[in-house]
């Protein structure tokens, strides 16, 4: 029964690794939670922040800072693309990947020169594939990404901005909708575009004045664009992981039901057979 | 009462309600009790006390801004920690 023990190692085989999907997909489950958990968390600070500027903002006053310049043309342009330092997640890092290169096409075709900045392993990975200049790469960022990685990763982007080195700053990341939908997007995080003004302006007393407050608030809006896009995009990723995980684990069970099936009925035929040798020996006898 | 909240980047670090609150802006203390005029101050680095029946609480903070409008007061900052 050489073509029973074969399947039977099939059978083993794939029950193995749907045990490892099976996990994998509990693991991103829980991690998800978390994530979502943080995606919330960031999002009093960020209504905070945009609320206060829209009502601190007015046109005479933003010719005055720099973040809100304007540019007429855009020389030269920064993107930062987010990707995940690990796989198995379906489609999210092509997607994020192709977003990019979309992004990028586009600015070069609109003639501004744009330098590339990659966070996470697969999208450092890939670039390299194609033999494309980067600028920096990081792949140090953990699941758990704090507002202190967000500066590092914005403060040099902002600085050259203001110098004028750069006309713009793309991010490339996952918008996090909901468990299912996480679709990749790229939003220009500079120049500012300032946010709008829901109501009524107040009247508040300033201290020191609406500029000095701008000056600082403006920075700190930009660096939670990008905290907010690291948070989203982690959640993106988890999210991702847990679908191809689970759909794997699905898949898994189909194959199973369908081996078992040929195994028994391979069991049953070899018992036919048997029986049929048996018999025709006993008859041969008599 | 006030409607008092202390948000950083990462979490909501305080929400409740506070009979004051005391926090440290850029140029020198601020104290604010109820019915305070609207006011929007820069923080400077220090401590933010949050004065309830229940007792005090206190946060450290470093830079970011302080909201009163209609007795809601939001402590809004980069780097926030529970005391």
């Amino acid at each position: 029964m050489a073509k029973g023990r074969e399947l039977k190692g099939r059978i083993k085989s794939v029950e193995n690794t749907r045990k490892i999907t099976r996990t994998m997909e509990m693991v991103a489950t829980s991690k998800l939670k978390r994530a979502t958990d943080r995606v919330m968390a960031a999002r009093p600070y960020a209504t905070a922040i945009a609320e206060t500027i829209a009502n601190l903002y007015s046109p005479e006053l933003a010719e005055r800072f720099p973040l809100l310049r304007q540019p007429a043309t855009i020389r030269r342009a920064a993107v930062l693309v987010l990707t995940s330092n690990r796989g198995l997640a379906g489609a999210f890092n092509a997607n994020l990947i192709k977003e990019a290169r979309a992004t990028i096409a586009k600015l070069e075709r609109e003639g501004s020169e744009v330098e590339l900045h990659v966070v996470g392993r697969k999208g450092v990975g890939f670039f390299r594939y194609v033999g494309r200049a980067v600028a920096t790469t990081r792949t140090d960022l953990g699941d758990r990404p704090s507002a202190t990685d967000a500066s590092s990763l914005v403060d040099g982007l902002m600085d050259g901005f203001i110098r004028g080195q750069l006309d713009a700053v793309y991010v490339i990341s996952s918008r996090f909708q909901s468990v299912l939908s996480t679709p990749p997007a790229s939003e220009r995080i500079l120049p500012v575009a300032a946010p709008e003004v829901k109501g009524a302006r107040r009247d508040y007393l300033l201290f020191p004045s609406a500029e000095e407050l701008l000056t600082q608030l403006l920075p700190a809006y930009v660096r939670n664009a990008v905290y907010r896009a690291l948070v989203e995009n982690e959640a993106g990723f988890q999210a991702a992981q847990r679908n191809a995980m689970k759909n794997a684990t699905d898949n898994a069970g189909e194959i199973l039901t369908n081996l078992r099936r040929t195994y028994n009925r391979a069991r049953q035929a070899q018992i036919t057979q048997e029986i049929a040798e048996i018999v025709g020996g006993a008859a041969a006898l008599e | 009462m006030l409607n008092v909240s202390v948000v950083s980047p990462e979490r909501t670090l305080f929400e409740g309600q506070a009979e004051s609150v005391v926090a440290p802006a850029f140029d020198g203390e601020v104290g604010i009790l109820s019915h305070h005029a609207p006011m929007l101050t820069l923080l400077g680095s220090g401590r933010v006390r949050v004065r309830s029946a229940g007792g005090e609480q206190q946060f450290t903070v470093a830079g970011g801004f302080l909201e009163v409008a209609d007795d809601r007061v939001r402590v809004v900052t980069e780097r926030a920690e529970t005391v």
